[in-house]
């Protein structure tokens, strides 16, 4: 069974771990100095979130649909993206077995991840707060 | 041992037989070519390196258009060219025959005839969800493994970088390993080549995540062939069983890293590379022994195995077989005149800004992502004053 239900809860969770991503600056830093537009492509349940670091010092962030041309895409089921924030997506292997789909030039985005890795640690809370839910 | 979880792919038919390039007809119609677009580099049309594919094409009555302008580092013009010409041609499939930067840029010209020529849109991994047109790969060096790898790499001269297209779609239908193919490579290139091939085992081999029991067996038997036949096949080309060798061997590493990937020392080769335009193999060869090093607190185990398994080793501990391996290497790189140091192959002495921008080319190369220990800046500029 999919963690999210649909695409609103989907939604509520992106947003708001996007938002504390974006308040905490030792994680949001590397983020901005990247400059990156990053799309986030989910399938069941749908959705999608636009990450615009492009101004390098604030962070965007956009649910759903959005004008903005991204310099990377990920695509992944909304239950892979669920793992990775839990940590328990081994990426590389993710990327070799087309579980996680990347597109655009690739190095800038994957460079990010070890930059990423702190915010696992405030999904759990994220999703406790916004689905009353505990993992 | 507890074992990875893994996925396996070989898409590509692997037929090795001396001269086979010359039967490269019999294989048309089972692939469905009609009209191949044959892509090669001039200097193995003027070394004749293609005249057996093309008296079979010929003999078999299959036409076929050529183009043969693809440089040594291919890069984004020349994929465009060479599509657009495929396209005005008709051509419904692609033989490439050359080393990586030949069949990596029949890759990315298979990707445009099928997903039309917006490379930068068509960048990335797995983006492809379908079969492109028919084509086989026929390597003329012993190193990349692009004849059976799902990767391809295109420089983007305006923005001076490289894109990477990464999909088990691109790889080949069929490589055809014919050693006669590789007679007239140079003793030079022989050498670096093949070390980007043994870079490619040992790479593969370390990637802890990624690895499984196949690619492991694949790329110590990659390895056990490379250290056997490379030196022979440097020192005097026309050893056909050397030539054999190596052929083999490379493709076997090309299918372990395609599999597992490769790490910290090929993201210090491509960084490099990018900067100095170092060859890469050459480059691989010389970060290899201090890459082992670095990555020996996580890689100590299975480079004992390879060790063992490769009669280097018997009853040492895993930390002195680990040692005696990379060891075995810098012996070989010494009896196949590999320099041991950059500043030997044009590297600068980096300091400043310059090897901060240096590391973090490294830093951000996908290939690091695979390797078994994580690098920090530190780490890849101690790793370069080593290898300086
Ligand atoms: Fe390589």
């Amino acid at each position: 069974m999919p963690f999210f239900n649909d695409s609103d809860e989907l939604g509520t969770v992106m947003r708001e771990l996007w938002v504390t991503i974006a308040d905490d600056s030792s994680i949001s830093s590397p983020l901005l100095s990247s400059k990156l537009i990053v799309r986030f492509h989910y399938k069941e349940p749908d959705g999608q979130i636009t990450i615009d670091c492009s101004d390098g010092e604030n962070m965007v962030i956009e649910w759903g649909d959005c004008e903005k041309q991204p310099v990377v895409e990920m695509f992944m089921q909304a239950d892979v993206a669920h793992k990775f924030w839990m940590g328990q997506v081994n990426v590389p292997m993710y990327l070799l077995n087309g579980k996680m789909v990347a597109k655009g030039p690739v190095n800038k985005a994957l460079a990010l991840l070890p930059a990423i890795k702190p915010a696992f640690k405030k999904y759990p809370s994220v999703v406790r707060t916004t689905l009353n839910r505990d993992l | 041992m507890k074992l990875n979880s893994f996925i396996f792919n070989c898409p590509t038919r692997v037929m090795f037989a001396e001269q086979e390039s010359a039967s490269i007809a019999s294989y048309a119609e089972d692939l469905g070519i009609i009209k191949p677009l044959l892509v090669s580099d001039r200097g193995l049309v003027e070394n004749d390196v293609l005249r057996p594919v093309i008296e079979s094409l010929t003999d078999s009555g299959i036409p076929y258009e050529t183009f043969y302008d693809v440089p040594p580092d291919s890069d984004i013009d020349c994929v465009n060219k060479a599509a657009e010409f495929a396209r005005e041609k008709e051509c419904n499939s692609i033989i490439a025959v050359g080393g990586g930067s030949v069949l990596d840029t029949a890759k990315v010209v298979n990707l445009c005839l099928n997903q039309g020529s917006d490379l930068l849109a068509n960048q990335g991994l797995n983006i492809l969800h379908e079969k492109l047109s028919p084509f086989i790969a026929l390597p003329t060096t012993a190193g990349t493994g692009s004849e059976v790898s799902f990767v391809a790499a295109i420089k983007d001269l305006s923005e001076k970088r490289k894109l990477v297209f990464g999909s088990r779609f691109l790889a080949p239908d069929l490589a055809i390993l014919d050693p006669t193919l590789l007679l007239s490579l140079p003793g030079k290139l022989t050498a670096a080549t093949g070390m980007d091939a043994l870079t490619h085992a040992i790479e593969s081999l370390a990637c802890s995540v990624t690895q499984s029991p196949l690619t492991e067996i694949i790329s110590i038997e990659a390895m056990r062939l490379l250290f056997e036949h490379l030196p022979r096949a440097t020192r005097n080309g026309d050893d056909l069983d050397a030539r054999a060798g190596t052929l083999v061997a490379s493709t076997m590493a090309g299918i372990a890293f395609t599999n597992s990937g490769v790490g910290i020392i090929h993201a210090l080769a491509h960084a490099t590379g990018a900067l100095f335009k170092t060859h890469h193999g050459l480059t691989n060869a010389i970060f290899l022994p201090h890459g082992m090093r670095f990555n020996k607190q996580e890689s100590c185990q299975v480079f004992a195995r390879a060790a063992r398994s490769l009669g280097y080793a018997d009853r040492q501990n895993d930390d002195t077989a680990c040692d005696i391996l990379i060891g075995k290497v810098e012996e070989l790189m010494e009896s196949i005149s590999i320099p041991p140091r950059l500043r030997t192959i044009g590297v600068p002495a980096m300091e400043g800004e310059l090897l901060e921008h240096w590391s973090e080319l490294v830093l951000e190369d996908p290939s690091i992502m695979f390797n078994p220990r994580y690098a920090t800046t530190e780490d890849v500029i101690d790793l370069y004053k080593r290898a300086y």
